[in-house]
C-alpha cells in the first residue's frame, strides 16, 4: 500500500511538474500577429523604388512568350516582354508597343499598326517593324512548336509558311521601319485578341539565334525589368529596364519572384513581411483573412474569368438524351456547392463568365437547381423514380461513371455531383484519374461518360469559351476540346457569324443566343465561376488585380521605408490554443 | 572480396535497369506526355509537332532502344517540361538534396543512438520508459504534422529558423536546412534508438563486457568501447539502406519547407508526365539504393571481424 500511495505522489509530482513546464513555455510564446506585421510611410504620390517579392507554389518552365504558355511563366513574361496590343486595368484592348489601335480594312481583312517610336528592346537596339513580323514567324514556325498556332491560323499564307513553301508569311507584311499590317483570310473578331496575347510578343531575333534552345534562360524583350539572376527551383529576380520606354514606369527597382513555395510556409512569410502579395491560401488562411478586421483593406477577392462544369458525353447513353443531361443540370445545388468551397467559387447557370460579351444574369435557359424539374425531366426521359421509404432518395434508375482528376478537390467536386444526382436515382461512380490519363482519355470520341471539367480564359471574348468547348469544330479523332462531344448545327452557324460580326452589340445578341442554347441542351451542367482573393502588405500601393492577366504586378509602387508595427508579446495561450494543446487554455 | 564486391556491382548494375526499364513502361503507358505539358490548350497539331519533336510518335520499342543508348552514353535526354538536359536540372537538385539529408541523418545518429545508448543504460527506470515513449511519438508523428507545427512555432513565432526556402549563399543554405532536417530526422532518430536500445541491452549483458567491467573499465567506457560497436552493426545496415531518401529525398518535407530537392523534382515530373526526368530521377535514386546497400555490407565487414566477405 505504501509503495502505491509512494508512486500516486511521484506520479502527481511529475504531471505538476509537467504542467508548470507547459505554462512556461506556453507564456513564453509569442501570440502570432492578429494584422500587418508592417505599414508604409504614407506618401500621397507613387515612388519608384523598393523590392517587390511575390511567390509561385511550382517552379517557372522559361521565358519564351512563343513557347511558354503557363500561369507561373506569364508572371514573368509579363514583366519581361510586351506586344503591339493589351490591356488596360480594366480589361480593355489598349496599344502598348503600337502607337494606336490598328487601322483595319473595310473589307475586315487588313489591320495596319504603326509602331510607337523609340521603343528599344532591354539591349539598347531599336524595335522595328521587321522585329514584329520576325517574331510572329518565329512563333508559327513549325519547329518552334507553340501553342499559340490555333489563335493565328486565320492568317493569310500561314500554311505555305508552315509546310515551307514559303519563306515569309504572306498576310504579314512590313510597310516601314515603323509599319507592319496583317491579312486575314476571313474576317475575325477575335484577331486582336490574338494579338494582344504574349504569343504576339516581340523578341529579337539575334538573341533567339545567339542562345537557341536555351533562349528561354536568356530573356530580352522590351517590358519593363529584365532578368537579373535564376536560380532553377528557388527564385527569379528582375531588375528594371533601363531602355524602358514608358516615363518613370516601372515603380519598384526589383521584383523578386519565389519559387516552389507552398501555400503553407508562402502565407507564414507574408504574414512576417517576407512576401509583400499572395494570391493563393489554404482553406484556414483564407478564412482568416477574410475573418481578420486589420487586414480588411488588404485583399480583395473577385470572380475569374473561367467556367467548371459536370460535362456529359452526348455521344454516349444515358447522355446522348437532352431530358437526362437537363435533369442532371437542374439536380445540381450550385448553392450548397458554394457552401461547401467556402464561397471561393461563385454559382452558375450559364456557359459565360460574367464581364464577357453575350453574358446575360437572366439568361433564358439559365440552368438552376430545381429538383421538380429535374424529376420531371428523368420522366421525360423515360426513368421513373420511387421512393417507397420517403426519404427524398429515390431508388437508383441509372449508373454513370464520372472521371476526376485526382486529389482532394477533384474528389470533392465528384461526391458533390454524387451527392446531387442521387436524389434524382442516379448513382456516380467516381473514377479519379492522373491529368495526362484525363486529359488523353477525355479528349477521343465516345470515351469518356462525364467529367468535370473546367476552362480558363485565353482572352477576354465569348469565342473563347462557346467556340472552343462546344463548337462541332472542336471534335477530334483525338485531343478534342469539346469533350461533351456536343454537335448542333444551329449552334455552329451562330457561333461561326458571331465570330466575323463587326457590330459590337448585335455581336452580343447572337452570343447571348448562343449561350442559351447550350444551357438549354445541356451538354454541360454548368456550376461555377471561381473566385480568387488577392492579398497584399499595406505599403503595396495601388494594386489592382487584373482582369484579363493573373498576378500582374507591374502597374504597383511600394510606399517605402515601410515601418514596423508594434508586435505583441506574452499571450502564448493564443498561439498554443492554435495549436490545439490543451493545458494552454485558460 | 574482389570478386564478391564485382559480382554485387553486377547485380545492381541489373536492379538498376530492370526498374528503369518498368518505369520506363509506366510512364509512356499511362498517360499522353504531349498533353501533359503542352496542356488542356494544345490544338491537335502542337500536340503532334510535340510528340514528333520528342520521339513519342515512334514505337515504344524503338523509344525504349533510344533512351537505354543514350543512358550508356551518359545522355540521360531533355526534360520535356524544362528543356533542359535531365542530367543539368538533377545535378542541380541533387547537392540541395544531398545537404539536407546528410544533415539529417547526422541528426538521426546523434539523437537516435544517444537516445538508445541513455535508454539502455538506464533500463527499466523511468528514463528508459520515457526515451521510448518519446520513440513512439517520433515513429508515429506524420511529417506533415510536426513539419507544419515546427515551421509556426520555431520559424514563424520565435523568428530562430527562416520560415521555409533555401536561401542565397552556403552558409544560409545551411540555416535554412535545419528546420527541415531536424523534421526528417525525427522519423529515423526514433527507429535509430529502438534499435540501438534493444540491440546494446543484448550486448550490455553479454560476457565480454562483463569481462571488460571486471578488467575495471567504468560502465561508460564499457558501454561505448565495447558493447556500442557490436550494438551499431544493425544500425550501420540500416543506415546503408536509407541512403537512398538521401537522394530521392523527402517530398513532403520538402514541400512544406519550399525545399528545392529531389524529392520535390520527383513530384513535380511524375505529375507532368516528363518522362526524361522520371526515368533520370529512378536512375539517380536506384543506383544509389545499389551502392547503399553495397557500401553497407562493406562497413559491416570492416566492423565484424567474424563477417568475412567470399566469392
Amino acid at each position: 500500500m505504501c509503495s502505491i500511495r509512494r508512486t500516486d505522489a511521484g506520479l502527481a509530482k511529475r504531471l505538476r511538474a509537467s504542467l508548470l513546464l507547459g505554462a512556461l513555455v506556453g507564456a513564453g510564446c509569442p501570440s502570432p500577429p492578429q494584422g500587418p506585421r508592417w505599414q508604409g510611410a504614407g506618401s500621397p504620390t507613387p515612388r519608384r523604388g523598393g523590392t517587390l517579392v511575390f511567390h509561385h507554389e511550382s517552379d517557372v518552365r522559361g521565358f519564351d512568350p512563343h513557347t511558354s504558355f503557363d500561369e507561373l511563366s506569364n508572371m514573368g513574361i509579363k514583366l519581361l516582354f510586351e506586344g503591339l496590343l493589351d490591356y488596360d486595368a480594366d480589361g480593355h484592348l489598349v496599344p502598348r508597343l503600337a502607337e494606336a489601335m490598328p487601322e483595319v480594312s473595310d473589307d475586315g481583312l487588313t489591320y495596319t499598326f504603326r509602331l510607337r517610336e523609340g521603343i528599344r528592346f532591354a539591349s539598347g537596339r531599336p524595335v522595328t517593324a521587321e522585329d514584329v513580323r520576325w517574331s510572329l514567324e518565329r512563333m508559327l514556325h513549325p519547329r518552334v512548336g507553340s501553342p499559340g498556332l490555333t489563335f493565328y491560323t486565320n492568317l493569310e499564307g500561314l500554311d505555305a509558311y508552315r509546310d515551307g513553301r514559303a519563306q515569309h508569311i504572306a498576310g504579314i507584311r512590313v510597310i516601314d521601319e515603323r509599319t507592319v499590317a496583317f491579312r486575314l483570310r476571313a474576317p475575325d473578331q477575335t484577331f486582336l485578341y490574338a494579338m494582344a496575347m504574349t504569343f504576339a510578343n516581340v523578341v529579337p531575333r539575334e538573341n533567339v539565334e545567339r542562345w537557341g534552345a536555351e533562349v528561354a534562360r536568356h530573356p530580352v524583350g522590351t517590358g519593363p525589368y529584365v532578368l537579373e539572376s535564376w536560380e532553377p527551383g528557388v527564385r527569379v529576380v528582375f531588375r528594371r529596364n533601363e531602355h524602358y520606354w514608358r516615363p518613370g514606369r516601372p515603380y519598384p527597382d526589383r521584383q523578386i519572384f519565389e519559387l516552389n513555395l507552398s501555400r503553407e510556409p508562402a502565407f507564414l512569410r507574408f504574414l512576417n513581411g517576407e512576401l509583400d502579395i499572395i494570391h493563393r491560401q489554404s482553406p484556414a488562411d483564407y478564412l482568416y483573412l477574410k475573418r481578420s478586421p486589420a487586414w480588411r483593406p488588404y485583399w480583395v477577392q473577385r470572380p475569374s474569368i473561367d467556367l467548371w462544369g459536370y460535362a456529359m458525353n452526348c455521344e454516349l447513353p444515358p447522355f446522348d438524351n437532352v431530358h437526362v443531361r437537363r435533369a442532371v443540370a437542374h439536380a445540381i445545388d450550385r448553392q450548397r456547392w458554394a457552401r461547401t468551397r467556402l464561397y471561393r467559387i461563385r454559382p452558375t447557370g450559364q456557359p459565360l463568365p460574367p464581364g464577357l460579351l453575350g453574358y446575360r444574369p437572366d439568361l433564358p435557359h439559365t440552368q438552376r437547381f430545381d429538383l421538380e424539374i429535374a424529376r420531371r425531366e428523368m420522366a421525360l426521359a423515360g426513368y421513373t423514380l420511387r421512393d417507397p421509404d420517403g426519404d427524398g432518395i429515390p431508388e437508383p434508375v441509372l449508373t454513370v461513371e464520372m472521371w476526376i482528376g485526382e486529389g482532394p478537390t477533384g474528389q470533392v467536386y465528384g461526391e458533390l455531383v454524387q451527392s446531387d444526382l442521387r436524389r434524382i436515382g442516379i448513382t456516380v461512380q467516381l473514377k479519379p484519374v492522373s491529368f495526362p490519363v484525363y486529359l488523353r482519355e477525355s479528349g477521343k470520341p465516345r470515351t469518356v461518360q462525364s467529367l468535370m471539367t473546367g476552362w480558363s480564359q485565353d482572352f477576354p471574348d465569348p469565342a473563347d469559351f462557346l467556340d472552343i468547348l462546344f463548337h462541332s469544330r472542336a471534335i477530334h479523332d483525338h485531343d478534342s476540346e469539346n469533350r461533351a462531344f456536343y454537335r448542333n448545327p444551329e449552334l455552329d452557324a451562330l457561333l461561326d457569324e458571331a465570330r466575323v460580326e463587326r457590330d459590337r452589340e448585335r455581336r452580343g445578341r447572337l452570343y447571348e443566343r448562343a449561350a442559351s442554347i447550350v444551357a438549354r441542351d445541356a451538354p454541360w451542367a454548368f456550376t461555377f465561376n471561381s473566385m480568387k482573393l488577392d492579398a497584399w502588405q499595406p505599403y503595396v500601393r495601388d494594386y489592382r488585380p487584373h482582369p484579363v492577366w493573373d498576378n500582374y504586378y507591374a502597374e504597383l509602387w511600394l510606399d517605402l521605408p515601410r515601418r514596423r508595427i508594434a508586435r505583441q508579446v506574452g499571450g502564448g495561450g493564443t498561439a498554443l490554443a492554435w495549436l490545439g494543446w490543451p493545458w494552454s487554455l485558460p | 572480396m574482389t570478386r564478391y564486391v564485382l559480382r554485387r556491382l553486377a547485380w545492381a548494375l541489373f536492379v538498376v535497369w530492370a526498374a528503369l526499364s518498368l518505369v520506363f513502361v509506366l510512364v509512356h503507358g499511362v498517360g499522353d506526355p504531349a498533353a501533359a505539358t503542352l496542356g488542356p490548350r494544345a490544338g491537335a497539331e502542337q500536340l503532334r509537332e510535340f510528340r514528333r519533336k520528342h520521339g513519342l510518335d515512334r514505337p515504344l520499342l524503338e523509344q525504349y532502344a533510344r533512351y537505354v543508348a543514350g543512358v550508356v552514353r551518359g545522355d540521360l535526354g531533355t526534360s520535356f517540361r524544362d528543356e533542359q538536359p535531365v542530367s543539368r536540372v538533377i545535378a542541380t537538385r541533387l547537392p540541395r538534396t544531398l545537404l539536407l539529408g546528410a544533415l539529417a541523418l547526422a541528426f538521426e545518429l546523434v539523437i537516435g543512438l544517444g537516445l538508445g545508448i541513455f535508454a539502455a543504460l538506464r533500463r527499466n527506470t523511468i528514463w528508459d520508459t520515457g526515451t521510448v515513449a518519446l520513440t513512439f511519438v517520433g515513429i508515429s508523428a506524420p511529417t506533415f504534422v510536426t513539419g507544419l507545427v515546427f515551421l509556426y512555432v520555431f520559424a514563424f513565432l520565435y523568428g530562430w529558423f527562416p520560415v521555409g526556402g533555401y536561401g542565397v549563399d552556403a552558409l544560409d543554405h545551411l540555416r535554412h536546412a535545419i528546420l527541415p532536417a531536424f523534421t526528417l530526422a525525427i522519423f529515423g532518430a526514433a527507429t535509430y534508438a529502438r534499435l540501438m536500445r534493444s540491440e546494446m541491452v543484448e550486448v550490455l549483458g553479454s560476457d565480454y563486457v562483463r569481462t571488460a567491467r571486471a578488467k575495471g573499465a567504468s560502465r561508460l567506457r564499457a558501454a561505448l568501447a565495447h558493447a556500442a560497436r557490436n550494438a551499431m552493426l544493425p544500425v550501420v545496415v540500416l543506415v546503408g539502406l536509407q541512403l537512398s531518401t538521401l537522394v530521392s529525398g523527402a517530398i513532403i518535407t520538402e514541400q512544406i519547407y519550399a525545399w528545392p530537392g529531389m524529392g520535390r523534382l520527383a513530384f513535380e515530373a511524375i505529375s507532368a508526365l516528363d518522362a526524361p526526368l522520371v526515368l533520370g530521377v529512378v536512375l539517380v535514386t536506384a543506383a544509389t539504393v545499389q551502392a547503399g546497400n553495397l557500401l553497407a555490407d562493406i562497413a559491416i565487414a570492416a566492423l565484424d571481424p567474424r563477417v568475412r566477405m567470399t566469392g
